[in-house]
């Protein structure tokens, strides 16, 4: 009986594929239909041959916990994009489906999501899954997650439906590509979030590039498709680099222990010639500061947010500028711990004064209201990298915690600020004056969301900013600059209630100037019902940050451990010299955060495999030195 | 170096000097009967005067192109007939290969109507 | 018997370019054909681009699976090879490029039998001609020996040259034609004046032999001097550096792209192009492969190195520049040539690895191209041509899966995952890390910065712009034979790129035995 169901099992991707062949569109004969459908088996045929065989099922039972199920990780990330594919078989002449369909896979998914918080978030790695990819170069599909990926993954299940939902109710035009790109986009954001392979990882970041591009290339403004360009190229330039750096530490590992991988681990424990480990890590942080954006690489964002369309600034500023701040934390400070600490204190500098102090300067003096909640990002996010550069408790869980926030905050001013653009098209502040006469409801959202921007206590705001600053005083990585810093990052507080306050003063109180707006109708249905889950978390993780903070205390506490660990191995390296930190971390220990990470299998077609610690040349050459001559 | 290579530079010098040596001995000792016929440039048929770009039909050029093609084909016959027996059945085959080639190409010249001269 | 199975790719399709060479004589002119030829002579077999045009995919197609079926024999198994050698050499190395290349003429194939009867050039010889062109390509893949090098490379180039002047009455055909006729007998003779040499300095025709006699170099009692082996590497280079397009020898490229029928095209693009890849790697790891050649100071892996820097960077920077999308198309092939090359310089270290990564280069850029130029052939048709970047403008309203397709093949041939070209490119730099060319590396990788632009150009007239009022704009065509060539390209890149365990295995088991 198990072998009938079995088989029941094994043919579904086969009637899939007939099925969804058969039901093509614009084809009317059967027989063509049965030919389209055959075609569909026999290229779902063609992959399943290609897929490698199915050897390691017992390595991932022996890595999950016995009350997670292993393949939710693989849902959560695939449901987006099969979602993403079959609505390329869609009518594109029924909007309604359309929309029916990536409303009920987004929320699918963020159903899917919660169950991510019935784990019991403890030491180690979570709801891990991990398969062979391409055997021969080391490349696993291995994903999971800790205290720090489960807040990001919750935090893009909820902001994407949310993005969805503002974006059927603007654009009317075009709605297949804008749900195609959505989906892509989501699932991209997800498996960067739980990848902890650097090939998987790339491959997830360099898909969410597209999806992106065309959000603000096809529905955006005026100006659309050199922001379009823009936001392509500064990106493509970061990930650029960083493909650079993995493939050199993909040598370099080759190098030290004598088999190919490109596992997140592995990484961590290798200890690379000094020069060549500040080039790795400027490579890194090159691309995530690209995305976070931080001053000067930050020019892109303001450009990208003004010309996207409300549900593409959305998702932008909720959770694809976490991906750079998530990407500094896991792999810039877990694998580069030694550069990273070398060049905090200048990093932090940057991200004070380029970041929060000029970011608030630039947002204060904006015409533009959305063009201003952009500056404001940038410096919020300059907040988030102080506490990261920092290295502290407090200050990493603080920058996590903002990173939240400002997800929360800023998506949702963003989404005001359609709500009146869609009344207005115009965003100017000078238009407005006098709103809450006339929106009172919308009003007094604005404000609520304003606190939080601001961080008012009470407000989820105010602890994730507070904790920062409190990390940057007893920081070590910054040295004596420290104290001056969290000085200085106090004042960015200060100017952010001064550039918020003001423009809410400017357009919600005193009398209606414009007579235009004398008769805007409030938010409706569809925009209240997307604004609210996100003023509810508002409060909740204003009252209750330690939802958020008690689940992170291991993963941080990891982090920093791989970071110090980092430091003293850089600290204590030669020139050039490249060894393994502790070669083969052992799974037997339950105490260790690594206990039930599933090591890299070491491919045995090296030579090299014995040639570990062997002094290896920093000179960037082009080739290795001259030999003797040919010609006499 | 040089020694090795000397016997050519000897055959150009003997090849150039016989035949500077012909036209030289021609010059002396033949008669020199001057006649309008005599006078003219060398010619092949075609008028000395007009135009130089003179337009011929492509057939000229199609059938010295064929014979030209054909012909180096059954050049390769002759190695093939000097090693006959060292070939054995396998150079045969080959050949017949090859004359099955020619032979395709041939029919195809004539489908196409190539070999017709009048059409 | 051993030796019919082995050479059974290479038969067939040879037989099959006769066979339909008979097929299109004695085939009649279809009615519907006649009014479609330009040609003032109604030749026979006009009309009936359709037809041939799948019966050549099929022999194509056929000599793919056959190579395939080679493979699994296992080429050592079968004795008689031993007979062919060196002129034929028939091995896992040469098998792959078989396969490759059968399946780029294929592709053409496909394309032709939608373009010709489209664009009213419906002249039968194309089908033939690609047929014969990818015999010598194969030829030329498999050759170890001087000899059947030269023959092979003229058998494909000949081919070619019809095809580019395919369109009789236009003049830009006539002169793209010409222009590479000229060019490439040029380069010819460069290759064949380096053979010369090679024969006069070593005494030998077959790259074993030459390779062992170079390796005498510098012996007290060696026979071979340098000196006319370093002039033959050098013309040799540069007549293979023609027919890959590298820079400086890539001047005919985009005019002859631009002039041929873009089937033809695509066949220059992608088997012209691997073939020449395929005895370039021959040539310099076999007949060169001595180990002070094969080092940074005094053989040519500096030489191979400036070509790819030159290619990636002249290719990339002016195909940015283009306003014409075939242009762009040509010159990208260039700096893709460019990006192979990296990884023919990278084999001095990683010999094995580098080469397996060329290997899967030209599969992935096989496919990839063949399925731009597909995709730019679908997004056109007769007096609506898709040339410019504003033809098409639009285009992913009027043709949604057209513009889908091509910014499918865009993205691959930009090196974004989870395409095939991201994996080949970083299989690629991944070898030339590993040999420590560090700077071509980074070069290389700028350079795909400039190429996401100009491909991600495309997509943003394809999905963002609208087409200007009153301007020409490209009205997609509709042929079952184009868009079954795209769906098949389509799968391959994802596939490739999803899954490329299988085929990499091949490429590594190829370059192990070749080279």
């Amino acid at each position: 009986m198990t072998g009938f169901s079995g088989g029941i099992i094994e043919a579904l991707p086969y009637l899939f594929a007939f099925f969804v062949g058969a039901m093509i569109p614009r084809r009317q004969g059967w027989a063509e239909r049965v030919g389209i459908g055959v075609v569909g088996v026999l290229a779902v045929a063609f992959v399943m041959g290609l897929w490698p065989e199915a050897a390691d099922a017992e390595a991932t039972q022996a890595v999950t916990r016995a009350d997670e199920w292993p393949q939710l990780l693989n849902v959560i990330v695939f449901l987006p994009i099969v979602g993403a594919v079959a609505i390329l078989f869609a009518p594109r002449q029924n909007p309604k489906l359309l929309r029916a369909m990536t409303m009920g896979i987004l929320a699918a998914d963020f159903l899917i999501s919660l169950g991510l918080l019935r784990a019991n978030m403890t030491t180690g790695w979570h709801f891990q899954y991990v398969t062979e990819w391409l055997p021969t170069f080391g490349i696993r599909y291995h994903v999971a997650i800790d205290g720090i990926s489960l807040w990001m993954v919750l935090l893009s299940t909820v902001t994407t439906p949310i993005a969805a939902l503002v974006s059927f109710g603007s654009i009317k035009k075009r709605t297949k590509d804008l749900c195609f790109a959505m989906l892509l986009l989501h699932g991209g954001m997800l498996g960067a979030f739980v990848s902890l392979d650097l090939f998987l990882f790339y491959v997830f970041w360099e898909l969410m590039l597209i999806p992106m591009v065309i959000l603000i290339g096809v529905w955006g403004g005026v100006e659309k498709i050199k922001a379009a360009y823009k936001f392509l190229l500064f990106t493509m330039a970061g990930s650029v680099l960083m493909l650079a750096a993995i493939l050199y530490m993909v040598w370099a590992h080759r190098q030290a222990a004598g088999f190919v991988t490109f596992d997140y681990l592995a990484m961590s424990n290798l200890v690379l010639p000094r020069t060549a480990a500040t080039l790795c890590f400027i490579a890194f942080a090159f691309a995530f500061v690209v995305k976070v954006p931080m001053w000067p690489l930050h020019t892109w964002l303001p450009d990208a947010h003004v010309q996207a369309p409300t549900g593409g600034s959305i998702i932008l500023a909720a959770v694809l500028l976490k991906l750079g701040t998530y990407g500094y934390v896991r792999f810039c400070m877990g694998m580069l711990g030694g550069p990273a600490y070398d060049r905090a204190a200048t990093l932090a500098g940057v991200a004070v004064g380029g970041g929060i102090l000029y970011g608030a300067l630039c947002a204060w003096k904006q015409t533009d209201v959305k063009r201003l909640v952009a500056y404001s990002s940038v410096a919020h996010m300059g907040f988030v990298m102080l506490g990261l550069f920092a290295a502290t408790t407090s200050g990493i869980k603080g920058a996590l915690l903002t990173m939240i926030n400002h997800g929360i905050a800023t998506g949702a001013l963003f989404l005001l600020v359609g709500v009146i653009y869609d009344r207005r098209h115009t965003r100017l502040v000078s238009e407005f004056g006098g709103l809450a006469k006339v929106m009172p409801v919308y009003a007094a959202v604005f404000v609520i969301v304003t606190m939080a921007s601001i961080g008012v206590p009470g407000t989820n705001g105010f602890v994730g900013e507070f904790m920062v600053i409190v990390g940057t005083f007893v920081s070590s990585a910054l040295g004596r600059h420290g104290s001056i810093q969290a000085v200085l990052a106090t004042f960015g507080v200060i100017l952010a209630a001064v550039y918020m306050l003001s423009v809410v003063q400017k357009m919600f109180f005193g009398p209606i100037t414009n007579k235009r707006n004398e008769n805007l109708p409030d938010m409706n249905v569809r925009e209240t019902l997307a604004v609210a889950p996100l003023v509810a978390l508002i409060f909740v993780l204003g009252l209750f940050p330690s939802l958020v903070l008690d689940t992170m205390d291991s993963s941080v506490a990891h982090v920093i451990d791989k970071y110090n660990s980092g430091r003293d191995s850089h600290r204590g390296n030669t020139i050039d010299e490249l060894r393994l930190l502790n070669p083969s971390p052992k799974g037997d220990d339950p105490t260790s955060y690594d206990h039930n990470y599933p090591v890299p299998p070491k491919s045995d077609d090296d030579e090299s495999a014995n040639a570990a610690s062997r002094p290896l040349s920093t000179a960037v050459a082009l080739g290795q030195g001259v030999s003797r001559g040919v010609a006499r | 170096m040089f020694d090795l290579y000397l016997p050519m530079f000897l055959m150009f010098a003997i090849a150039a000097g016989v035949a500077a040596g012909m036209f030289s001995l021609g010059q002396f000792v033949g008669k020199n009967p001057q006649s309008a016929e005599k006078l003219t440039p060398f010619e092949c048929g075609n008028d000395t005067e007009g135009a130089g770009n003179v337009r011929l039909s492509v057939k000229f050029y199609l059938t010295a192109i064929l014979f030209v093609v054909f012909d180096i084909e059954v050049v390769f016959i002759y190695p093939w007939a000097a090693l006959f027996k060292g070939l054995g059945w396998v150079g045969f085959a080959s050949m017949l290969m090859f004359v099955v080639a020619l032979l395709v190409a041939l029919v195809y010249c004539w489908k196409k109507g190539a070999l017709e001269w009048e059409k | 018997m051993d030796l019919v199975i082995a050479l059974s790719p290479l038969l067939a399709v040879g037989f099959g370019g006769l066979m339909l060479m008979l097929a299109e004589a004695f085939g009649k002119p279809s009615e519907e054909g006649i009014s479609k030829t330009t040609g003032d002579v109604v030749d026979a077999g006009a009309g009936r681009g359709a037809e041939l045009g799948l019966g050549a995919s099929v022999v194509l197609i056929a000599g793919a699976v056959m190579a395939v079926g080679v493979w699994i024999v296992g080429p050592e198994t079968l004795e008689g090879v031993a007979d062919v050698a060196p002129y034929l050499l028939i091995d896992r190395f040469s098998l792959f490029f078989t396969f490759v290349l059968c399946l780029g003429g294929a592709f053409t194939a496909l394309l032709g039998g939608g373009y010709l009867p489209e664009h009213r050039i419906d002249r039968s010889e194309f089908f033939p001609l690609v047929l014969f062109s990818t015999f010598g390509a194969i030829a030329l893949a498999m050759s170890g020996d001087l000899l059947s090098l030269f023959v092979g490379l003229e058998t494909m180039s000949l081919g070619v040259y019809c095809l580019i002047g395919l369109r009789r009455g236009s003049a830009r055909a006539t002169e793209a034609a010409l222009k590479y006729f000229l060019l490439g007998s040029f380069a010819a003779a460069l290759t064949l004046f380096g053979a010369a040499l090679l024969y006069g300095a070593t005494g030998h025709t077959d790259l074993v032999g030459i390779g062992e006699a170079v390796a005498t170099i510098g012996q007290p009692d060696s026979t071979v001097a340098a000196m006319p082996v370093l002039l033959a590497l050098a013309l040799t280079l540069a007549g293979l550096g023609f027919k890959v397009a590298a820079v400086p020898f890539h001047q005919w490229t985009p005019d002859a792209y631009e002039g041929a029928p873009t089937p033809a095209t695509a066949f220059m693009a992608a088997v012209v192009k691997t073939a020449a890849f395929a005895i370039l790697l021959r040539v310099l790891l076999v007949g060169f492969g001595e180990e002070r050649l094969m080092s940074w100071g005094t053989g040519w892996p500096p030489v191979i190195a400036t070509l790819a820097v030159l290619s990636m960077t002249v290719g990339n920077v002016v195909a940015g520049r283009q306003e014409s999308v075939k242009r762009m198309l040509a010159y990208s092939s260039i700096a893709h040539a460019g990006v192979a090359l990296v990884g023919v310089a990278a084999t001095i270290r990683s010999t094995e690895d580098a080469t397996a990564s060329v290997l899967f280069y030209l599969l992935v850029y096989t496919v990839s191209t063949a399925g731009a130029f597909g995709a730019l052939i679908l997004c056109g048709s007769r007096g609506a041509e898709a040339v410019s970047y504003e033809d098409l403008a639009g285009i992913a309203k009027r043709h949604p899966a057209a513009a889908l397709a091509f910014s499918l093949f865009l993205l691959s041939l930009a090196g974004f995952p989870p395409t095939a070209g991201f994996f080949g490119k970083l299989y690629v730099f991944q070898s030339a890390i590993d040999s420590e060319l560090y700077v071509l590396v980074i070069i290389g990788l700028v350079n795909s910065l400039i190429g996401a632009y100009y491909y991600v150009r495309v997509m943003v007239y394809m999905y963002m712009r609208e087409p200007v009022p009153g301007a020409p704009v490209a009205k997609p065509m509709s042929s079952g034979m184009v868009t079954s060539a795209i769906v098949l390209a389509a799968l391959l890149v994802l596939g490739l790129g999803i899954l490329p365990g299988v085929s990499l295995d091949m490429a590594i088991a190829a370059a192990a035995r070749g080279g």
